[in-house]
């Protein structure tokens, strides 16, 4: 009795041991064929996955801290076939809601997903979240409906949506030509076009990274941080930029011209503090690009168009005169009315002489027969470097997308001539763009020296800020001839009676008529008409150029640009709390500030 | 006799045969009890961790939302207060552009202007990176029995727990690029 129950103890010990083993074996068997081995490789696809993760585009801010450029939610709403139980009613709702074709997307919730079937389809890549409240609105609405016995509750299983970022621009058009765009509607591969978002588009759209995402929550690693692009704040007041939108718009439709660019710069600092162009696209429907702007016609007039700026060209020549030693304001020249260089004779704008006027007399009379003797007296090697020094033979690094810029026609070219030197010092058979112009003309300002045009005030980078300081690129001429000049200009701009002048503030300026060359010669029913100025005189805190492209109310600059810049500059020194010359100029030393009180 | 007596002695000092099987099945169910403890125990453990780590990865989820919110409401704030709808607000209340001539300028004694704005985020805590779960919830029994026997035994256990230093970040710094 006693053997037979410690046999059967043994027994039962033994068959479990063997069960046990035998179990335990084929675990490890189970676990070594290869097809576990397929398996354990499929089931890594589970355990997580790796996906790019685009950061946030960096949004764009003007001197105030005002968003410009910044990002909306926008949602991709789609199918997913596998999960769909009622074809019928995702196809009525997501037809109905998102304005698609019913049948089209009937056919999509009906496809099987695999063998050559996508298992999603996307419906629309960029739906506003006004729709998706009214999709969550049904979703919830099918989800409380009571159903009768035997009645199917409708469902939207299978229809999803995702939220995405969607570049936006909250000012819309307003100084888009600065700004440029982002082909949003390409999600993964957009780039920046023109303008900021182009010259900094690879900061803006910061560095995608691969991360590896775990779904088994086992293998949860900490969220990986993906830094935004970088944050990009402007040299521009939107408040500025605005007004001086209109004033161009406002113009444009007064002069009837064709074109027109208004530039505020900043010149002791090379800040731009308002850039207007015309036409201007709505970045936020950037695909009306090519009916906005057909071939060849630039982005940004301002830093993309050359023209014969005329006699606004005659600060530079001068310049040089007074800065080589050639002239003085006192120098006077007997103006016959014509000269003749390289063959060529050079008039007056008005055909007629003007007897003896001094270099002030020259510039106040704009005149051409003067500013070639001047030209000539200067001879080809002085104003020509002059005019390198000054950055007509290249580009001025403005960092904004587009930039383009004329050769400047040298001797020993093959294109140049000797009678190129004397239109070249009153502005014909010279091109420039209005952005050369300012930078040049800027150093006249800032005591000869020439600063570097530029847009972008500070980054933020990796929650850092850092500030762009002033860069001076050349000091072409010195203090005191820019003194002088500046001197010269506001007298000149006085003894006109300019209807540039702006009551109560001393105001340095010159006006510009370039006619336009076409396959015939030069026309002179059509110009390019330019004013640049610069105020208050003692110390310049705007320089502001103009330029109104073949003016239908009159050819002169004068007439058309003159009173636009008086106009602008009426309201820009309110915007930028600069009192009249009798209040700041009588403003006591200390660490008192003038402010408007009304 | 000698042998007799040694036989006599034996079964004097033996354990009676059901008292040995009992002891075997004693020690059988205390092992098997011992097994399922442990398992139930490991069981628990890994039911939270994956529970914990769901809670994580919809926290996550909850973040990025959130960030794109914020972008969102930041967008819609700058449209509601854009140039063109402050404009339109202005004129509505018939107000119009100061003429600089009209204006009156007054001194003010100690008035800063108003300077640059800062965008950059004000200096925050900086979070050492650390995982998410400890091992101690990832690792399996043996493993973790492994690391803390032979591996790291001398580790204390402080050491590995997930360690937010609060460091403040460098104020924002200008740079001449």
């Amino acid at each position: 009795m006693k053997t037979t129950n410690w046999n059967r103890f043994f027994i039962i010990c033994v068959v479990c041991s063997v069960v046990a083993g035998a179990a335990g074996i084929q675990l490890i068997r189970i676990q070594n064929i290869e097809g576990a081995k397929q398996i354990l490789a499929n089931s890594e696809a589970y355990q997580g996955i790796n996906r790019v993760i685009y950061p946030e585009r960096g949004s764009i801010y003007d001197a105030e801290g005002r968003l410009l450029a910044g990002n909306e939610v926008i949602y991709e709403v789609g199918l997913d076939l596998q999960a769909i139980e009622q074809p019928e009613t995702v196809a009525s709702v997501a037809s109905s809601v998102l304005g698609l074709d019913y049948a089209r997307v009937l056919g999509y919730t009906q496809m099987t997903p695999g063998n050559g079937n996508p298992y999603f389809v996307v419906l629309d890549g960029f739906v506003s979240k006004d729709k998706i409240a009214q999709l969550e609105s049904i979703k919830e609405d099918y989800a409380n409906r009571s159903t009768k016995r035997g009645e199917v509750r409708p469902n939207l299983l299978g229809l999803v949506w995702t939220a995405n970022n969607k570049r936006s621009y909250p000012e819309g058009a307003l100084a888009s030509n600065i700004l440029g765009f982002y082909s949003f509607l390409d999600r993964t591969d957009g780039i920046g076009y023109f303008g900021v978002e182009e010259a900094y588009d690879d900061l803006l759209a910061g560095e995608p990274k691969e991360v590896y995402s775990a779904i088994d929550p086992n293998l949860l690693t900490s969220l990986e941080e993906v830094p935004p692009g970088v944050t990009v704040q402007l040299t521009f007041n939107r408040e500025i930029q605005a007004m001086t939108e209109t004033k161009l718009d406002e113009a444009m439709e007064w002069s009837g011209a064709e074109n027109g660019s208004i530039v505020v710069y900043d010149p002791e600092t090379g800040e731009i503090i308002a850039m207007a162009t015309t036409p201007r696209l709505d970045p936020n429907e950037y695909w009306n690009y090519s009916e906005l702007f057909p071939n060849p016609k630039p982005y940004n007039s301002a830093i993309s168009s050359t023209y014969e700026p005329g006699s606004v060209f005659k600060v530079i020549t001068m310049a040089a005169g007074l800065d080589s030693g050639v002239v003085t304001p006192e120098t006077t020249f007997n103006d016959t009315g014509s000269i003749s260089v390289g063959g060529a004779t050079i008039y007056n704008w008005n055909m007629g002489g003007w007897g003896e006027v001094d270099m002030t007399g020259c510039l106040q009379h704009s005149l051409n027969v003067c500013l070639a003797w001047l030209g000539m007296q200067l001879g080809p090697d002085r104003f020509y470097s002059y005019l390198k020094s000054f950055g007509f033979d290249r580009n001025t690094g403005i960092d904004l997308g587009g930039e383009s810029h004329w050769p400047l026609k040298l001797p020993g070219d093959g294109l140049w001539y000797e009678v190129d030197l004397a239109t070249n010092s009153f502005g014909q058979g010279i091109s420039v763009t209005p952005i050369q112009m300012v930078t040049a003309i800027g150093a006249i300002a800032n005591e000869g020296k020439m600063m570097a045009p530029h847009v972008v005030k500070a980054m933020v980078i990796d929650g850092k800020q850092y500030n762009i300081d002033p860069v001076v690129v050349g000091t072409p001429i010195s203090a005191e001839t820019a003194h002088t000049l500046t001197t010269m200009l506001v007298n000149s701009l006085e003894n006109e009676a300019s209807s540039a002048l702006v009551e109560g503030y001393s105001l340095a300026g010159k006006t510009g008529t370039g006619e336009i060359a076409t396959p015939l010669g030069y026309t002179n029913t059509a110009t390019n008409t330019s004013f640049v100025g610069w105020g208050p005189a003692e110390d310049p805190k705007f320089l502001v150029y103009i330029w109104l492209e073949k003016p239908e109310i009159s050819i002169w600059g004068s007439e058309v640009a003159a009173p636009v810049f008086s106009d602008l500059v009426s309201d820009l020194v309110v915007l930028m709390t600069i009192p009249p010359d009798n209040v700041r100029l009588a403003e006591k030393p200390g660490n008192n500030s003038l402010v408007i009180l009304e | 006799m000698e042998k007799a007596m040694k036989k006599n002695l034996l079964q004097a000092y033996k354990q009676a045969p059901w008292r040995t099987q009992l002891q075997w099945i004693g020690i059988f169910l205390l092992v098997l009890v011992g097994v399922a403890v442990v398992a139930g125990v490991y069981l628990m453990i890994s039911g939270r961790a994956a529970a914990t780590g769901r809670r994580i990865q919809s926290l996550e989820a909850e973040i990025s939302a959130l960030e794109m919110e914020i972008s969102d409401l930041k967008t819609q704030y700058a449209e509601v207060s854009s140039a063109k709808s402050l404009s339109e607000r202005a004129d509505a209340l018939n107000m119009t552009m100061l003429d600089p001539l009209e204006a009156t300028y007054i001194e003010v004694p100690g008035y800063v202007p108003p300077s640059q704005p800062v965008l950059a985020p004000p200096p925050a805590v900086e979070e050492i990176s650390t995982p998410v779960l400890l091992p101690e919830f990832t690792a399996s029994l043996w493993d973790w029995l492994r690391l803390r026997v032979f591996i790291e035994p001398s580790l204390p256990a402080e050491s590995t727990e997930s360690v937010t230093t609060e460091s403040v970040t460098p104020a924002p710094t200008e740079v001449v690029p």
